[in-house]
């Protein structure tokens, strides 16, 4: 028995207004997605008896970050607008599109942007992302996996582009915190296309201070090998390095300030070598 | 017990009391660790996000260290443990990734095989050296204490990579604490995001995060919060006064690492675990709890 078949007979059987959403019975249209013992998940998906087994109750609830309407139903316009903040369909580019035949991606390019595909809009990943419950400007994991799921199309015109003005949407605010991953009924991995994402706004130059993080990161570990907190901390936070002042003194004083100053690993230069590959690589 | 031993960065730079306390323990559970010196960063999550290949190098380097040792890596660190398990996942269930992989090594004379595991030092309390040996082992039951656990993200999820304990309902820092005497209390929040990850990035709900978690582990009744990652320990402690001021509360609630933990219920002194170098001062905790001078 599952937990929508728990839902139904306690409406047929014991309160005929409980009210929640259904129609596929099989995972395919996303809309019994609710809260089931604090996650976001297909009510129709769901073992009643192994949630029951594991939690010891089965604690139904409506879905985190969207406004309840009744019962176990949300207002989902919140996750729609992000979803449509970013032209969410296909933009063909006619100067490749050949209009006497089927235009078909190669299997490989089918896997990149397929998981995406597979997407049903069914909201567990943005109930339970983490990052949007505080910072309402994020625009959550489904709409940046949309996103890549075009950028990774090479029938797309607008293609990488698509990714200028992501930072303005909250691309360096996932926490990869992996609850999109691990409640998606489909298996979407949205936090993957947002790495994938930030990939390509590092490779587009991004100003912002997430990617000033990452760089600065990576920096750090060609030079030494390891991470230089100290100057990941002045080269991400530069002037805001202030409003710390108090706490660096403060662990300064506890002898645990990281040291600005680190000295190399043993056998760096197999660590040089391999950015060294990297980038030619990446260069090829 | 024997491991290749991988503390990470924040160990061996903000966080020396977590690379203390390991050792601590280790020496009292006769654990042999033998540190990967040469073992490079493994990237946090953030090399991934400027070269995905790089991440898998990096990574695969620091598995052939300890595969030519013998030995199953040891971490401290669920950013690491999530990392290396994920590059770990990648590469024995993609061929073509795990070829490309050691054409790369090649050229620094390494080569992954895909043996080794990835236990972080929880895991391995659990998993290896056995609950009931370490409950033996405990010479000073840690009675009357409240300790909430916070599990946070990188130890549980993706649930794909790590296979340890269930990510929706984890038990493994619960029965460690408990084997150590304390007493495991809940809250909303235990399995959450510290904030860390964004805490350079996006200050403010950084912020937030950890301020609500705290004070919902507070509210539960909760004397200190134990982690198992240094990540989560700055966001959670070092940052703790700055956080909470947003929410115009008061909290001071201490955040110790696992190893401190294990420490003080193994009957090493609290000042030799570090227990000093917190920001949140442990003090009180240990006095009226413990009846422990600090």
């Amino acid at each position: 028995m599952t937990v929508l078949h728990l839902l139904e007979n306690i409406k047929h059987q014991q309160d005929a207004s409980l009210t929640f959403r259904r129609s596929c019975r099989s995972g395919i249209c996303g809309s019994c997605a609710m809260k089931i013992n604090h996650l976001a998940k297909l009510a129709c998906k769901t073992r009643a008896k192994a949630e029951a087994e594991k939690h010891g109750e089965i604690l139904i609830e409506p879905m985190e970050n969207m406004p309840l309407i009744k019962d176990l139903i949300v207002d989902m316009s919140p996750f729609w607008r992000e979803i449509d903040r970013n032209t969410p369909w296909l933009v063909w580019d006619e100067a490749t599109r050949d209009s006497n035949r089927e235009n078909l991606l190669t299997n490989e390019q089918q896997y990149i942007s397929g998981k995406v595909a597979d997407c049903i809009m069914c909201g567990c990943c943005f109930s339970d992302c983490v990052s949007r419950v505080f910072d309402k400007n994020f625009n959550g994991p489904a709409s940046l996996a949309k996103i890549h799921r075009f950028v990774a199309d090479p029938r797309d015109k607008e293609g990488a582009k698509r990714v200028h003005g992501l930072v303005e949407m909250g691309l360096w605010s996932c926490t990869h915190c992996y609850f999109c991953w691990s409640q998606c009924p489909r298996d979407v991995r949205p936090v993957a296309a947002i790495s994938a994402l930030r990939v390509l706004s590092m490779r587009s130059l991004d100003p912002s201070q997430g990617a000033r993080h990452v760089q600065a990161f990576i920096d750090s570990v060609k030079k030494t090998g390891m991470l230089n907190e100290a100057t990941l901390y002045l080269r991400t936070m530069r002037t805001a390095t202030l409003k710390d002042l108090d706490l660096i003194l403060k662990m300064a004083l506890k002898r645990k300030a990281p040291s600005p100053f680190r000295r190399p690993l043993p056998r760096i230069e197999e660590v040089r070598s391999l950015f060294h590959l990297c980038k030619e690589t990446a260069e090829k | 017990m024997k491991y290749a031993y991988y503390p990470g960065c924040v160990a061996k730079s903000s966080a020396p009391e977590l690379y203390d306390s390991t050792s601590l323990v280790a020496e009292k559970l006769g654990i042999e660790l033998i540190e990967l010196t040469a073992a490079s960063c493994c990237g946090a999550g953030a090399v991934n996000e400027a070269n995905p290949f790089l991440n898998v190098l990096l990574n695969a380097r620091t598995f052939s260290m300890a595969e030519n040792l013998g030995l199953n890596i040891l971490t401290i660190c669920s950013t690491c443990q999530g990392v290396m398990g994920q590059v770990k996942w990648q590469l024995n269930s993609d061929p073509a990734l795990m070829a490309r992989t050691n054409e790369a090594l090649s050229k620094i004379n390494m080569k992954y095989e895909g043996r080794v595991q990835i236990k972080h030092l929880l895991w391995a309390l659990i998993d290896d050296f056995g609950l009931s040996k370490l409950e033996g082992q405990v010479s000073r039951p840690l009675r009357g204490l409240k300790v909430a656990p916070f599990y946070g993200c990188y130890i549980l999820r993706p649930p794909e990579t790590l296979q340890f304990d269930d990510h929706e309902n984890p038990t493994s820092l619960d029965q460690l604490i408990t084997v150590l005497g304390a007493e495991s209390v809940h809250y909303e929040g235990e399995t959450k995001c510290c904030g860390f990850p964004i805490l350079f990035v996006q200050r403010e709900t950084a912020f937030d995060m950890a301020a609500t978690y705290l004070n919902n582990a507070k509210q539960s009744g909760a004397d200190l919060l134990v982690t198992p990652c240094p990540l989560c320990h700055i966001s959670l402690d070092t940052y703790q006064g700055k956080s909470v001021k947003r929410k115009e509360t008061e909290i001071n609630l201490p955040v110790v690492h696992l190893s401190q933990l294990v420490g003080l219920a193994l009957g090493v002194e609290p000042e030799k675990l570090g227990f000093s170098k917190h920001m949140v001062s442990t003090a009180r905790v240990l006095r009226e709890s413990l009846q422990l001078p600090l």
